[in-house]
């Protein structure tokens, strides 16, 4: 008698949020990209559906990042100084799905952009790629407020995802989100109870659950990985056991975590090894958008999750 | 070494300290209360004194303000003698020590004992059945046949014989000083006496033999040695009728306002007789305001039931507690035996006994032993929980079978302490608040009636869930709205309950995003506690047949709006109960009863104490509950903002 598997049926399902939108649905990008919809957890493909695979995001940052190390930087070259290029790049040479736009310049410390020239810069980019795009600010919550809801406004019908909101301080952006039908980031620092209560606040103030894309805070290998991944692999746990306030799709800053490893920079491609690794590990506990730098290791993610999904 | 004079207005008291010690130290040298909630850590900013001539040094503060440095105001705690001073107290840091009005009482006691059976007349119906009558302290009339030559035997035995042909009594002891007097005693008595009979465990001391018949006369007292309050009880042990109730402030309060603080203090040198004459003169204080009522002779006041927290306990009978605040939290004694009151320092009949009601362990006390006693729990078929909202939350989950009890360190929020504008239950309290939605306006009641003063724990409740509902605050407890009632502060936004043209304070009554804060950890603790000690048993809380609220607090609790803002768990409402000061009650129970004070005994020993800080899952369940009403809604299903 063949041996019959034991297969686990969940009752909840990770919401579906779409990035980008094409003309006919108000936009004016060429592609979109689809991230969540599974019923099942990561990979068991017998259990359950897994609708989309998991994408990359392509890093871009408005001013010439300069706390990369010398390894990432050596692989983009002369674009860091030009963002217009350097998206260009990303999106034509490495064939990028979406991009992750970081407002770095808008900082009080990095240049302090104001916000029209902040949106001035959206709507520039958006003309000279058309794939999706995240849009995150500095991380300096004052002026995240001032600059996010220009860059929205301007990327208005576009469906953006952007983010971060955090716990404590949210309703700017939910309300620009919202107004501009745009997705959000809802970050937490890897704690399950508050990336489901910034959940509820968020969709309390009618930005529904489809909307909101989590950033559970990861870390890279060696640095906090296995309690990022823990902590994902509960909310996912919990999401598809019918929590529909974790049921979300989510979003790792794969790149920006693993290059800050010193390991990262100790030897020749390393760094790649190190992003690679962090990633990877990432999708077999959940994640569904992943953030990376390292166009090589950007690459190589992409065919490991091609050589996952060969037979779907 | 140089030492300073200190003059204290308005009490006019002068003490001489040595170089190098604080404001504070110099008052409770004096004998000078000044309010110190947190003990002399400089945080609570509740010790402000106006120095009014003399040099001194202040550490810089948070709490005290520009304004106030200029006009001399410092933190009593924190600032060092630099040379004689004048010190002026002002009224708000005097602690006040004045009994409470009998509005006030009343207030506090509702619930308690009359007031609870009316509102309660099952439990009445429960609690008559439940002992026999047979006090701590019997008093028997005995008419002894004269000695004869054919009848020689000694006086005592022939007390003993006396006694022996009523009952049989396991006599154990009698007392040297009972045996000294006896021979004079029995034969200037005309051999007509009484003896004053006082349980110790299964045996019978006698206690005093007094000449004549006063059986008549035979009085008990019950207490509950609270931290923040200690109420008294006057009881006729013959006909179980309660003559009085009193209840005033716990006079060790100036020296800290939680237990821990009064441990730290008690480690000072003279800090543990300081705060046991602090707690022996509140008790005797009650005690003679008591008997002077009801025209009773002291001497005729037999026995006294304490229940209290461990520390309390402790406190009470000069026993250090210093063990009780470190790991592995182990007090001197749970168990003590029955000992004369006077011992303790209690005025009552000089031979007359003290009983304290056994705790399980340092956090839960005998006042959670009396609860379970006064509750009925352990005698219910299914399971119950008894809550003790105080600074220190015990909890109780158990029926006729089991029993187990957790601590949970709600903090002082509750008792509005290290809130804004946090008071205690007392006239003027807000207790009472809604929230026009449109307008943001707020109707509130106070105590009384009186112009508000501040606010009591159960006017937060009320408050929070108010401002949830209007939309004020979002589920994690941040200011959501714009208005002429919202303003930014260091502290985050603050919202005016009351501007100060209405107060009687003449400040504004505000609530801050920090104070809200540390109401959501408070009662997330509670309720917390009460999750994880359901789950470590495995019985879900929707099983819960009965849910017992006790403490002064609880009296005033609106059971809706506490399960709004997730402090209980969201059940049927027809299932909590308010039992009033159960254990004040527990402790009447035992001063009439000796089944009582056995099943007090037993009860402590059945009781599983169960330790949060051990089990792993604690903090997730915390964390969670760190929301309004809870981070997992699906427990709130009644709960819609």
């Amino acid at each position: 008698m063949a041996t019959q598997l034991v297969l686990e049926k969940w009752p909840g399902l990770i919401s579906t949020v779409t990035l980008g939108a094409k003309k006919e649905e108000g936009g004016s990008r060429a592609t979109t990209v689809k991230i969540g919809g599974e019923n099942t957890l990561p990979l068991l493909f017998n259990e359950g559906n897994i609708p989309n695979k998991p994408a990359i995001a392509f890093e871009v940052w408005d001013i010439p990042p300069e706390d990369w190390p010398e390894e990432l930087t050596k692989a983009y070259g002369k674009v860091l100084n030009d963002p217009f290029a350097w998206a260009d790049k990303c999106v034509n040479e490495y064939k990028a799905q979406a991009l992750c736009l970081r407002m770095q310049g808008t900082h009080p410390d990095f240049g302090d952009k104001g916000a029209q020239e902040a949106a001035k810069f959206v709507s520039a980019l958006l003309k000279k790629v058309n794939v999706p795009l995240v849009i995150t600010g500095s991380g300096d919550d004052a002026k995240d407020n001032l600059i996010l809801p220009a860059c929205s406004e301007a990327a208005k019908g576009e469906r953006c995802l952007i983010g971060s909101a955090v716990q404590d301080n949210y309703k700017t952006l939910v309300a620009s989100v919202l107004a501009d039908g745009h997705s959000i980031i809802a970050e937490s620092p890897i704690d399950i109870n508050i990336a489901k209560q910034l959940n509820i606040l968020i969709s309390d103030m009618g930005l529904s659950l489809e909307r909101i894309v989590i950033n559970p805070t990861i870390g890279a290998l060696g640095y906090g990985l296995e309690y990022a991944y823990s902590i994902m692999e509960r909310a996912r746990l919990a999401a598809l056991s019918g929590d529909k306030t974790l049921a979300s799709p989510f979003i790792c800053f794969a790149g920006q975590e693993a290059w800050r490893a010193k390991e990262a920079k100790a030897a020749p491609d390393q760094g790649i090894i190190w992003e690679v690794i962090t990633a990877t590990s990432l999708i077999q506990s959940g994640a569904d958008l992943l953030v990376m730098r390292h166009p090589a290791a950007a690459v190589k993610v992409a065919k490991y999750i091609d050589s996952l999904f060969i037979n779907k | 070494m140089d030492k300073f004079k200190v003059t204290f207005y308005p009490d006019n008291k002068t003490v001489t300290v040595d170089k190098d010690k604080t404001i504070l130290s110099a008052a409770i040298s004096a004998g000078v209360y000044i309010n110190s909630a947190c003990g002399g850590d400089g945080v609570c900013g509740r010790c402000k004194v106006i120095v009014r001539k003399g040099r001194v040094e202040s550490q810089a503060t948070g709490a005290i303000s520009l304004e106030e440095k200029k006009k001399n105001i410092h933190l009593a705690c924190s600032t060092i003698i630099h040379s004689d001073l004048e010190v002026e107290i002002p009224e708000s840091s005097r602690l006040n020590f004045d009994k409470l009005t009998p509005e006030e009482l009343e207030e506090r006691l509702s619930g308690l004992y009359s007031k609870a059976e009316d509102i309660q007349p099952v439990r009445t119906k429960l609690e008559a059945g439940v002992f026999k009558h047979s006090p701590f302290a019997t008093k028997l009339y005995l008419e002894l046949p004269k000695p004869t030559l054919d009848d020689s035997i000694s006086d005592l035995e022939r007390l003993y014989r006396a006694l022996r042909q009523l009952q049989e009594f396991p006599v154990v002891q009698t007392g040297l000083f009972n045996i000294r007097q006896l021979g004079e005693l029995l034969r200037d008595s005309d051999w007509k006496v009484t003896l004053t009979l006082g349980q110790r465990d299964d045996t019978v001391e006698i206690v005093l033999v007094e000449p004549g018949d006063t059986a008549h006369k035979n009085f008990g007292l019950a207490f509950d040695i609270g931290t923040t309050t200690i109420s008294g009880q006057l009881i006729d042990l013959n006909s179980k009728k309660i003559l009085g109730t009193k209840a005033t402030y716990n006079q060790q309060a100036a020296f800290g306002s939680d237990v821990i603080t009064r441990i730290v203090y008690a480690g000072n040198s003279e800090g543990l007789e300081k705060l046991h004459n602090a707690v022996c003169d509140t008790v005797n204080e009650i005690i003679r305001d008591l008997v002077s009522e009801h025209k009773i002779d002291l001497n005729d006041l037999n026995c006294i039931v304490c229940s209290g927290n461990t520390t309390m306990i402790h406190l009470l009978l000069s026993v250090d507690p210093a063990h009780i605040r470190k790991e592995p939290y182990v007090p001197t004694a749970n168990f003590l035996p029955v000992v004369r009151a006077a011992e303790a320092g209690i005025n009552i009949n000089p031979r007359g006994l003290l009983y304290c009601v056994p705790g399980v362990s340092s956090y839960v006390g005998g006042d959670t032993t009396s609860g379970i006693l006064s509750s009925g729990i352990y005698q219910k078929e299914q399971p119950c929980i008894l809550i003790d909202i105080g600074t220190n939350g015990e909890i109780v989950l158990g029926n006729k079978d089991f029993l187990v009890a957790c601590a949970a360190s709600a903090g002082p929020a509750f008792e509005g302490s290290g809130v804004t504008s946090g008071m205690r239950a007392s006239s003027g309290a807000i207790q009472k608040v809604t929230i026009n939605k449109k307008d943001l306006g707020v109707t509130y009641s106070t105590i009384q009636d009186k112009k508000p003063r501040g606010i009591c724990g159960s006017g937060y409740i009320d408050l929070i869930s108010s401002m949830l509902e209007a939309g004020i605050i979002d589920k994690g407890g941040k200011i959501n709205a714009a208005g002429k009632r919202i303003r930014s502060t260091d502290l985050g936004k603050e919202f005016v309950v009351c501007f100060k043209d209405e107060t009687d304070t003449g400040s504004d009554i505000v609530i801050n995003e920090a104070d809200i804060e540390n109401l959501k950890r408070s009662k997330g603790a509670i309720y917390s506690a009460t999750a994880i000690l359901a789950k470590h048993l495995d019985i879900e809380l929707s099983k819960i047949s009965k849910f017992f609220i006790a403490g002064g607090f609880g009296t005033y609790l609106d059971i809706e709006k506490a399960i709004r803002i997730g402090l209980l768990p969201d059940l049927e409402r027809s299932k909590f109960v308010f039992i009033g000061n159960s254990a004040l009650a527990g402790a009447r129970q035992v001063l009439l009863s000796n089944q009582a004070m056995a099943m007090a005994d037993k009860l402590a020993l059945t009781i599983t104490y169960f330790e949060l800080s051990v089990d792993p899952k604690y903090m997730d369940e915390y964390s969670q509950a760190l929301f309004f009403p809870h981070t997992d809604l699906a427990r709130f299903p009644t709960v819609r903002f």
